[in-house]
């Protein structure tokens, strides 16, 4: 910055006037830099500040439950009455284990087989086709899921079990699982397509067949990426609230079976946080949900960090 | 640019007089001001917003915010102090099945709302005693052909726990009685649109929602006790599910907040905007 600064001075007869421009100019920059400086720090301050407030908040009113209700009729009773002040919410809990858990297991194997067939087998044209169309349905406003589980799905899964309802954690784990699909096969995808050449050259040198490579080189090799595309479609699954309001049935009762109406964490707080008083065990325990929510989500994303960290490593 | 700066200005200028003349007249008829802020019941939510309309058009200087959450938070807020005006659907001065009365709140009646008991279009049955009903949220009906339709299980749509429309209905229609959760062909829904959505799309299915939402084909509105739900069975006393809406405020309404309820009750407003949108007006009502 300073050399071609003091070369063009130099060329021009009056130096001093040009110097304290120069001097002027260069000031100027240096508040620049200094300003913008406060300013990004300013704004990560803010989301910290925010993030922080959101913990506090929530946490402070959530912990007020437990002058009401002892922790273990919170987390081992399975009813949840309020109105006879009877708080239990592991029934919520459970539902969201057994939701989260069905999910993945619709979601993984096919959105990993598409990550597969997106990263080694199909040509060109197609995976500049597939791509694409999996970030489109990333942006998908969760509520249009929920519409279509509501208007679609529930009349079809009411005319194969001959239920009358339909509704259960099966409907919200089939629309989860389209929801967190792409997610998963993008990031898996991701990770097949950096898995070096070598390894697959080597493979076939050895004689593999293309289904060895892939099955016994490639995933293995991609295993953690894998792993954390896995993860981050879990929190999605556990975070998601109004596509599975809309076809869960909302009652509070563990899912004994695929078609019994239940509720999970997300769901039991955007049906009852607007019936509640504001000061009252219904509320702190609802707050006591949403921390639980919280505390899920932050231990899956330190997953993910921890795993991309070992994988920086190797 | 210059000119366009030009433009800018006398643009300008002429907004504020046009803004400073009206205002002049206005103020000039009306020193009623203030600001009235309304919570509460989604379901007196476009009653609220209408008067809200009109009564700005009478004094500009009366600012009025509204906002619809759950008939409970209509009472809180006032009892916290953050809106004037509490919409419920309920008489929240007084105790109600799951809520306490709020102590040293008045309530205003502002509206009569009407509920219907609502049937899939499949369902046969257009009758149901206030017992039939009581049977079939209690889940000891589970059955259709046990209150005289085809043999096909009910599938019971109802609002959870804290909804006015609830409440109303367990009082009124169900003579009390208790809406019961069951394994199956239960479900709970969180607004009155949901409601109509599930139980126009669920075969067998029963449910309740205010008068308003009936429309369409896919759902139909039964007798109670073999009184047809309309409006004016309602007014003619015969027909008994239906509840006063409720503006509750902290003590006696002072100010610009009396001159809003005096209007949302006048007759020019009951007989006029809030039988448009489908209301019956509290004078209608015999005792």
């Amino acid at each position: 910055m300073g050399a071609p600064v003091q070369s063009l001075a130099s060329q021009t007869p009056n130096k001093a006037e040009h110097s304290i421009i120069n001097e002027k100019r260069h000031r100027r920059h240096l508040l620049g830099n200094r300003l913008s400086r406060y300013y990004f720090f300013f704004s990560i301050l803010a989301l910290c500040l925010v993030l922080g407030l959101v913990i506090v908040f929530i946490g402070k009113t959530a912990l007020l439950l437990f002058g009401d209700v002892s922790p273990a009729e919170f987390f081992l009773s399975f009813n949840w009455t309020p109105e006879e002040e009877v708080f239990g919410a592991a029934a919520f809990i459970v539902n969201t284990l057994i939701l989260t858990a069905l999910t993945l297991l619709i979601a993984v194997p096919v959105s990993v087989g598409m990550a597969v067939l997106c990263a080694e087998i199909a040509p060109k044209w197609m995976k500049s086709f597939i791509r694409p169309v999996l970030d489109l349905l990333v942006g998908i406003p969760s509520i249009v899921y929920g519409y279509l589980g509501l208007t679609v799905l529930l009349p079809f899964l009411r005319r194969i079990s001959g239920e009358g309802l339909g509704d259960g954690v099966l409907a919200a784990a089939l629309v989860l699982a389209l929801m967190v699909l792409p997610t998963i096969c993008r990031i898996s995808d991701d990770a097949i397509v950096a898995v070096p050449r070598k390894f697959r050259d080597a493979a076939y040198a050895l004689g593999s067949t293309r289904l060895q490579v892939i099955m016994r080189v490639v995933l293995p090799a991609a295993k953690r990426g894998i792993i954390s595309a896995v993860i981050l479609g879990m929190t999605r699954a556990v975070g998601e609230t109004m596509a599975v309001v809309m076809v869960i049935g909302n009652t509070p009762q563990l899912a004994k079976s695929l078609f019994t109406p239940s509720s999970v964490l997300t769901s039991n707080i955007v049906m009852q946080i607007s019936n509640v008083e504001f000061e009252s065990t219904w509320n702190y325990a609802l707050h006591m949900m949403a921390f639980l929510l919280l505390l899920i989500s932050f231990v899956l994303i330190l997953i993910i960090r921890v795993l991309g960290r070992k994988r920086g490593d190797a | 640019m210059k000119l366009f700066k030009k433009f800018t200005v006398t643009a300008l200028t002429a907004v504020i007089a046009v803004t400073a003349t009206f205002a002049g007249i206005a103020s000039a008829a009306d020193t009623l001001k203030g600001k009235i802020t309304i919570n509460g019941s989604t379901a007196l939510l476009p009653l609220t917003l209408q008067a809200a309309k009109e009564f700005q058009k009478m004094h500009p200087k009366v600012k009025i915010a509204a906002s619809g959450k759950g008939s409970v938070t209509g009472p809180q807020a006032v009892k916290k102090g953050i809106a004037d005006i509490g919409a419920c659907d309920w008489d929240a001065s007084i105790d109600v099945p799951g809520f306490k009365a709020f102590d040293g709140q008045v309530a205003n009646k502002v509206a009569v709302i009407p509920f219907a008991t609502i049937v899939n279009k499949n369902v046969g049955v257009d009758n149901l005693t206030t017992e039939q009903l009581a049977g079939i949220f209690s889940g000891k009906i589970t059955n259709w052909k046990e209150v005289g339709g085809s043999d096909a299980n009910i599938v019971v749509i109802t609002r959870s726990f804290g909804s006015g429309t609830r409440v109303n209905y367990q009082a009124k229609a169900l003579g009390g009685g208790d809406i019961v959760k069951k394994e199956k062909n239960y479900k709970e829904t969180g607004s009155s649109g949901d409601m109509k959505t599930a139980v126009a799309t669920t075969p067998n299915a029963i449910g309740y929602i205010d008068l308003v939402y009936v429309t369409g084909s896919d759902i139909k509105a039964v007798k109670h006790n073999g009184i047809a739900a309309t409006t004016d069975n309602v007014i003619n006393g015969s027909y008994k599910i239906w509840a006063y809406g409720y503006y509750m405020t902290k003590g006696q309404p002072t100010g610009a907040t009396k001159e809003f309820i005096e209007y949302v009750q006048s007759k020019k407003f009951q007989n006029g905007s809030l039988k448009k949108l489908k209301f019956i007006p509290i004078a209608a009502m015999k005792g």
